[in-house]
């Protein structure tokens, strides 16, 4: 080692030392590039079935129609929810005495969508149901109503400006309930149709409005981690259904409505995606506080709750 | 939807990447870092000492050129330390042990003459491009060991991931930070050493052409004496 490499090993060191302090000291950390700024995502909890339900009390006098009337509406029921979307208004008047009847506590809501339906198919399978035993026919719309009953749901929630509230009730456990009465005889239908009703009234369209903005406070920050999957994803509004315990935890996964609304050509694909935002964003804000017990097991209560949901536009 | 990637300054500092960093990734830093200022030291000493040589050899040609007598040239820079005076110095010597016996062979003393004189070439530029070696090393080794510093580290984390259950980018980043790390210093140590052992082999070539050249014109000049004399 000569004086010439010394001298280059000590001007060596001396640069590496005061290169690493620099760099140490942030020198060239400089200004941060841009974050990407993180777009708050809102939910639009849209509300919930309990507002739509204060208006079923009133059709009671379809009840009293026949069985043998009953039968049509059933056999047009499965069909229902594929096209029930296209004309959910039209021609409802006149058919609705013939459906309501058999699903007597909230058929009325439900009417509008299976009219178009029923002409086509009833004919064809509506006889030999119509003929056998009442009893039979009864137990059968009573299944009917609950089918028919989702459809309206979905094509409700799909188009919420369309204000066809009487979608709510479908979910209703009360669909079970009917089935059971029906049972006894198309006589004893009427009847018990009136039972669901008054106690909706607790659960007032202001309380389920109050416990839907509790909820949706709640699951807000959740929401708000749901990342939007793709361009138009926050057309698509999704039907959501929460079952609760009583101290607001969920029961099971919420589950979700098959039919979607605002869906088009171009956010097709993210249904799915947005399908799991939702689920996402409920389970991770679970146990859901401040609920009003009181409310809880009434019939339209929280203990199951509907929620719409959609990613912010 | 806030996983905001810790950049404040203080996880860009070296000192920090490195302290966070496992300790195979450690000990391969610490080699490149000892690298890099070998690698520099090397540098800084070989251009100085090289850029010397070149001017001393220069001037002393034209020294010797322009001198008109070999011996009384001889006895000033015969003791001469630059690469040029010790072929210099071989050539005068072979000359003088060759022709200290009266009958010459002139053939042999050419032939002696050329040899003893490429000898001293090949050995002034075997000493003088003595550290070169270590540079092409550094060069062509650092960028891999730095390589094999990253894949270390990225291997890490990502059973740090695999740990934490968890891809969020805040799990992820600072292991592969850290990690590249590695590399960079590989790179930072390799190019300048790619890049001066280029330059210094070119400077050497040069000499080392200056050097024969001048021997092969010492030696025109001996065998065109070694003629005269033996006509004599």
């Amino acid at each position: 080692m000569d004086r010439t490499e010394k001298i280059g090993l000590g001007a060596a060191v001396a640069g590496h030392v005061v290169l690493f302090g620099l760099l140490s000291a942030g020198f060239l950390s400089g200004p941060e590039p841009d974050q990407p700024k993180s777009i708050p995502v809102d939910i639009s909890l849209v509300d919930n079935v309990a507002l739509e339900q204060t208006a079923p009390p009133a059709p009671e006098p379809p009840a009293q129609s026949k069985a043998p009337e009953i039968a049509p509406p059933e056999d047009a029921a499965p069909p229902a929810p594929a096209e029930a979307e296209p004309e959910p208004a039209p021609a409802p008047a006149p058919p609705v005495k013939q459906p309501a009847p058999a699903p007597a506590p909230k058929p009325v809501p439900k009417a509008p969508a299976k009219p178009v339906v029923k002409p086509v198919a009833a004919p064809a399978k509506a006889p030999p149901k119509a003929k056998p035993a009442p009893a039979k026919v009864a137990a059968k719309p009573a299944k009917a109503p609950s089918k028919p009953a989702a459809a309206p749901a979905k094509v409700a929630s799909a188009k919420p400006s369309t204000g066809t509230k009487p979608a709510a009730p479908t979910r209703k456990p009360g669909g079970f309930t009917l089935s059971d009465s029906t049972l006894k005889g198309v006589s004893a239908a009427p009847s018990p149709s009136k039972a669901p009703n008054p106690p909706g009234a607790t659960m007032n369209a202001a309380a389920a409005a109050d416990i839907g903005s509790a909820i949706k406070r709640q699951v807000q920050p959740c929401a708000d981690r749901q990342v939007n999957p793709g361009p138009g994803a926050s057309r698509i509004v999704v039907t959501i259904r929460l079952r609760l315990n009583r101290d607001g935890t969920l029961i099971g996964r919420p589950t979700v409505a098959e039919a979607h609304g605002g869906v088009d050509d171009e956010n097709r694909r993210y249904v799915d995606a947005v399908d799991r935002n939702a689920v996402a964003t409920f389970m991770g804000c679970a146990p859901l506080r401040g609920l009003p017990p009181e409310l809880y097991d009434v019939p339209r209560g929280w203990k199951t709750f509907s929620l719409r949901y959609k990613l912010p536009g | 939807m806030n996983v905001i990637l810790n950049t404040d300054a203080a996880t860009m500092s070296p000192i920090a990447l490195f302290l966070q960093a496992d300790w195979v990734v450690k000990f391969v830093m610490i080699g490149l870092l000892l690298a890099s200022i070998w690698t520099w030291a090397i540098i800084v000493g070989f251009a100085t000492k090289l850029g010397r040589t070149r001017k001393k050899v220069e001037r002393f040609e034209r020294d010797f050129w322009k001198a008109e007598d070999i011996d009384a040239f001889y006895r000033i820079e015969g003791e001469n330390d630059l690469p040029i005076a010790r072929v210099f110095a071989a050539g005068v010597s072979e000359w003088r042990r060759s022709t200290a016996s009266g009958a010459v062979d002139r053939d042999g003393t050419r032939e002696r003459l050329a040899t003893s004189m490429g000898a001293a070439v090949a050995g002034e530029i075997d000493k003088l491009s003595d550290r070169l070696n270590i540079l092409a090393t550094v060069g062509s080794v650092a960028p891999f060991v730095g390589l094999f510093g990253t894949v270390w580290g990225i291997m890490r984390s990502f059973t740090a991931i695999a740990s934490a259950q968890n891809t969020s980018l805040s799990v992820v980043a600072p292991g592969i930070a850290e990690a590249l790390f590695a590399t960079a210093i590989g790179l930072f140590a390799a190019i300048p050493a790619v890049i001066a052992y280029n330059r210094f082999s070119h400077g050497i070539n040069r000499i080392e052409a200056r050097l024969n050249r001048f021997a092969d014109g010492f030696h025109a000049t001996l065998s065109r004496q070694l003629e005269s004399e033996t006509r004599r």
